[in-house]
């Protein structure tokens, strides 16, 4: 049966590249809440994953890239989204000039390498990823490789994170109980003012005022949550609309654009918004 | 000569043309001739704006009509066309809803609906900014305050009262600004603790209307004014903009506020304010800021006598169970913290913020933090703004199940008034299209939901009985029913192949296993997101066969809908006049097959007239909160739409016809299944050509029912 098919162009099937690659080499910036850092080195040196929930921009994906950081372990981050299969994880055959080939998926690579394994929204993949991260979760430590025919001992450096926003409220996006009690967790929040602040203006560089005022703003949307939004700004976005700021927008137009327009599309509470921002600033 | 004969032909025409269309109104003027002189006066297309209308008010009421024409052209001098059409309908309304003397009276006080007019041009309505300033109020933070519309401008601290217009200014966007800047400023009255229980009861002991409240009122604006430039430095300096009504006024108010410029620090409280108030005795005082409102301190009482008990109650028990958790938790670990009941005590921590008020922080049990609830900290601070401190009687848990009405749950409290309503049968009302009018009568039908008595269940025990080999046949059909497709991997047949299984294969094939056959993707029909709405036809005429059939199908419906796991309701619907509409809850969409359920079809009984257009518009309202992707409206009905009065003929049928279009722009689809013979004839009009069917025989309905079920949703 002939066929073709090009496969570098198939990014999906491109996922073995250098582990030394993902090693974050810079101290990413993250402020700590409270305990976690101290939680998460702890389950790591005791092999236990780790689930980290927590609403949308709230910090989780910077936490992951400073403990890898902290532990000196290469990263490697994979986006769930509806299609992925355990077989997306695993790894699979490829044909090349009429040889088979085994390429292995982000999941066996990062068992490999004992590198940190970070599943982003892990509820949006399909079903069947269980299959995998079940065995590794437990103490067996275990990742069958059912086409290879083989067992990988997982290597203690390994960490398997996984995420997940319990705040959709949605019956399919709900973790399973056999899925979740296999993992110490980890809830996070947004920061308080004080250290909201701090991050807003370390990261994007403005003044303290100014960071102060968008946090202020950003708290008066999230009272909005439940009636009119379903999410307040996040701190990711208070971070973007304060960037705005840095090179030369002003104030209202940067919560508009980066905070009203992001959350919602619904014309009353955008103006609701807008008024919001211009009362703050 | 020739412009003078111009004239007379006109004169004569204009004549002629108010006879054809109605002599017997001419008859009824006074001054017909000089009537007749101002409409020659008219464009032609003016002219004909009024006949026509004439001719709509004359099929309603003669009279009305005569007492139209005879100001009509006035109104042309003072209206545009719009704004005239706008008067002509407030009458026919009026007609309506209150009766002909009322109608007559809009016309003939025209001067007064021209002035209404000319300020609602520049007016803002409350309902125009009602949506806006209930997030703003929102998102500003604090208890959730409701917004109201009185004819005052006041806080109770539950509520933010505006009143229904605001025309102080000549442009809109200024009296829309006033109502955002008087809707935030009651809300600072809330927020930095002018209306706290202690500084209350002083208040009202030590002031007195007439002299001293106006003085404390002043002072607290300066202070509350302070507290928002603080905080909200861009409302601040839009509030200033509108502030004043002159310059005079700005002078007087900011003398004023030098005079009191020590409640401008932020640590000044409302109870600083009482104390200054002797200062300013026998001194004039600047004219009330444009947004200030009112300050009603019985108002405020009431609310609060209400309130401060209920939140007490519901934090302690609020308490309890969580001590009980917590209890349950260390008695798991008896080593660690204080034993007894003496040790167990919870305390609050507060962060302090302008205007001497307190924001909740952290609740402790026992020195020790504990995770609260969103409904614990919005009790906390409900609690917090009304008294500045929790007090220690506050945080004794009370006993497990206190006898605390379940409806006073935490942080419903201003929600409980709307509950009340939900007593007994509450009547909404819908708008009726005229098509004479080619306009909505508003508020025009009254409509109440009522439930149907039960009937005897062994109706529904004969029906499958007598319908058995149907009731199954029926069933394995709606089974095979999957409707939305989803592209399949790996599949044995497909329209196209799998690449993914292809390269699988083929890797099999050169490591010598067995080759998988399944290497196509198919697009399947699965997961059905599907509600239904069956209106059935309960009026007189059902009586009998009908009814009957109706009910019948009812039963065989509602067990292969059940197969199919779509949501459905059943409601029935009649009614007598547009003050009596009627729908008959049957089976609500929140409701199982329940025994309940069964007794209700079989308790289905013919009932009154057919007025069909409310029941749509009632019924479109309800399916059309149902979450779903597919959302069907199915009539079950024996005629056309036919009620007392006018609800007859081309009437009914144009505002059902519009009341199908009204529920199709919001996503659902209407279909009719009807046994009138003579349905063609108007049924196309009413739904379109395809969404409807005719069943011939009675008899016949519920073996043709599932099936068109069945064609309808796959």
């Amino acid at each position: 049966m002939p066929f073709t098919h090009n496969f570098e162009k198939d990014h999906s099937l491109n996922t073995a590249s250098d582990a030394a690659e993902r090693m974050i080499e810079d101290e990413p910036y993250y402020e700590p809440a409270g305990g976690e850092i101290e939680v998460f080195t702890a389950a790591y040196r005791n092999q236990l994953p780790v689930l980290l929930k927590g609403p949308t921009g709230c910090g989780k994906t910077r936490f992951i890239h400073y403990m890898s950081w902290v532990l000196h372990r290469p990263l490697v981050t994979v986006a769930c989204h509806d299609d992925l299969t355990a077989a997306d994880l695993v790894g699979r055959y490829l044909v090349r000039g009429g040889e088979t080939q085994w390429l292995d998926g982000p999941l066996t690579h990062a068992v490999r390498t004992g590198a940190i394994c970070y599943l982003d929204e892990i509820v949006e993949a399909r079903k069947d990823t269980s299959v995998v991260i079940h065995p590794l979760c437990d103490d067996r430590r275990i990742l069958p490789i059912d086409k290879l025919g083989q067992l990988l001992r997982v290597p203690a450096e390994f960490c398997l994170v996984v995420s997940y926003n319990p705040g959709y409220q949605s019956v399919l996006k709900d973790l399973k109980q056999s899925t979740r009690q296999r993992f110490v967790a980890l809830e996070f929040n947004y920061p308080d003012t004080e250290h909201e602040q701090k991050i807003v203006a370390t990261e994007s560089g403005v003044e303290a005022e100014t960071a102060r005022r968008l946090v202020k703003f950003g708290i008066h949307t999230r009272n909005l949550k439940g009636s009119g939004l379903d999410e307040g700004a996040s701190t990711r976005l208070l971070v973007n609309a304060a960037k705005l700021i840095t090179n030369g927008i002003a104030p209202p137009l940067a919560c508009d654009t980066a905070v009203g327009h992001a959350l919602t599309d619904d014309p009353e509470i955008l103006h609701a918004i807008h008024e919001l921002a211009a009362a703050v600033f | 000569m020739d412009g003078a004969r111009q004239n007379l032909f006109n004169l004569i025409r204009v004549q002629k043309d108010l006879e054809k269309i109605s002599g017997q109104i001419l008859a009824r003027l006074p001054r017909a001739g000089d009537l007749v002189a101002d409409i020659a006066d008219l464009e032609r297309d003016t002219q004909d704006f009024i006949y026509h209308w004439t001719e709509v008010i004359a099929l309603s009421n003669e009279e009305l009509a005569a007492h139209f024409i005879a100001k009509a052209p006035l109104a042309f001098r003072f209206l545009e066309e719009a704004a005239v059409e706008g008067w002509i309908i407030k009458a026919m309304d009026a007609f309506d809803n209150r009766g002909l003397g009322f109608a007559i009276e809009i016309f003939d006080d025209l001067q007064g609906y021209v002035d209404a007019h000319q300020q609602h041009q520049t007016g803002c309505r409350f309902d125009q900014v009602a949506g806006l300033l209930r997030y703003l109020v929102r998102g500003l933070g604090g208890r959730a305050l409701q917004l109201a519309c009185e004819p005052m401008a006041y806080t109770d601290t539950e509520r933010i009262c505006l009143p229904p217009t605001l025309g102080a200014f000549p442009e809109r966007d200024e009296n829309a600004r006033l109502y955002k800047c008087t809707a935030a400023f009651l809300w600072a009255q809330n927020r930095y603790g002018t209306w706290r229980y202690r500084v209350l009861e002083q208040a009202i002991r030590q002031l007195d209307a007439a002299t001293t409240w106006p003085i404390y009122q002043r002072l607290e604006t300066v202070r509350l004014t302070a507290c928002i430039s603080r905080d909200l430095p861009g409302l601040a300096r839009e509030m200033a903009t509108i502030a004043h009504a002159d310059e005079a006024a700005r002078e007087s108010w900011e003398r004023f506020t030098a005079q009191a410029f020590d409640l401008c620090a932020i640590d000044a409280g409302a109870e600083h304010c009482l104390q200054r108030v002797v200062d300013f005795i026998g001194k004039p005082l600047p004219p009330p800021l444009q947004y200030q409102g009112e300050m009603l301190p019985a108002k405020v009482r009431e609310v609060l006598f209400k309130r401060v008990p209920r939140e007490k109650a519901a934090l302690q028990q609020a308490l309890a169970s969580l001590q009980q958790e917590l209890g349950n938790e260390q008695s798991q670990d008896p080593e660690s913290g204080p034993t007894g009941d003496a040790a167990n005590r919870f305390s609050i921590s507060t962060t302090e913020s302008p205007g001497g008020a307190a924001d909740f922080e952290s609740l402790e049990f026992n020195d020790r933090a504990v995770p609260t609830g969103p409904e614990l900290e919005a009790l906390l601070a409900s609690i917090l703004q009304d008294l500045g401190e929790v007090e220690d009687d506050y945080l004794n848990a009370g006993t497990l199940g206190d006898s605390y009405p379940a409806s006073a749950e935490l942080g419903q409290g201003p929600g409980m008034e709307l509950g009340e309503f939900d007593h007994g049968s509450r009547v909404e009302l819908y708008p009726e299209w005229d098509y004479t009018r080619q306009r909505f009568r508003e508020a025009f039908c009254a409509l109440t939901e009522q439930d149907v008595p039960f009937g005897n269940e062994d109706f529904v025990v004969q029906t499958r009985a007598k319908y058995q080999g149907l009731s199954k046949s029926i069933q394995r059909v709606f089974e095979a029913i999957l409707s939305e497709a989803q592209r399949q991997k790996k599949q044995a047949h497909g329209d196209e192949l799998d690449l993914d299984a292809l390269v699988e294969a083929h890797v099999d094939r050169l490591q010598g296993r067995e080759m998988s056959d399944r290497l196509y993707t198919h697009f399947r029909k699965s997961g059905r997101s599907v509600a239904v709405m069956f209106m059935v036809d309960m009026s007189g005429s059902t009586k009998g066969w009908v009814n009957e059939a109706e009910r019948e199908s009812l039963v065989l419906l509602c067990e292969a809908v059940a197969t199919l796991g779509d949501q459905y309701a059943i409601y029935g619907f009649s009614g007598r006049t547009n003050k009596r509409c009627e729908v008959y809850r049957i089976k609500t969409f929140d409701e199982g097959y329940s025994s309940n359920v069964r007794r209700r079809i079989s308790g289905m009984a013919p009932k009154a007239y057919t007025r069909m257009g409310v029941a749509i518009r009632h019924l479109g309202k309800l399916l059309s909160a149902v979450p779903a992707r597919t959302k069907l409206l199915i009539t079950l009905s024996d005629g056309k739409p036919e009620d007392y009065g006018s609800y007859r003929g081309r009437y009914g049928i144009e505002d059902t016809r519009h009341a199908l279009l009204e529920v199709k722009r919001s996503g659902i689809h209407p279909f009719c299944i009807t046994i009138d013979k003579e349905a063609q004839s108007y049924l196309p009009h009413m739904y379109g050509a395809s969404n409807f069917t005719v069943v011939d025989e009675v008899h016949k309905l519920p073996y043709k029912i599932a099936d068109i079920y069945r064609r309808l949703t796959t």
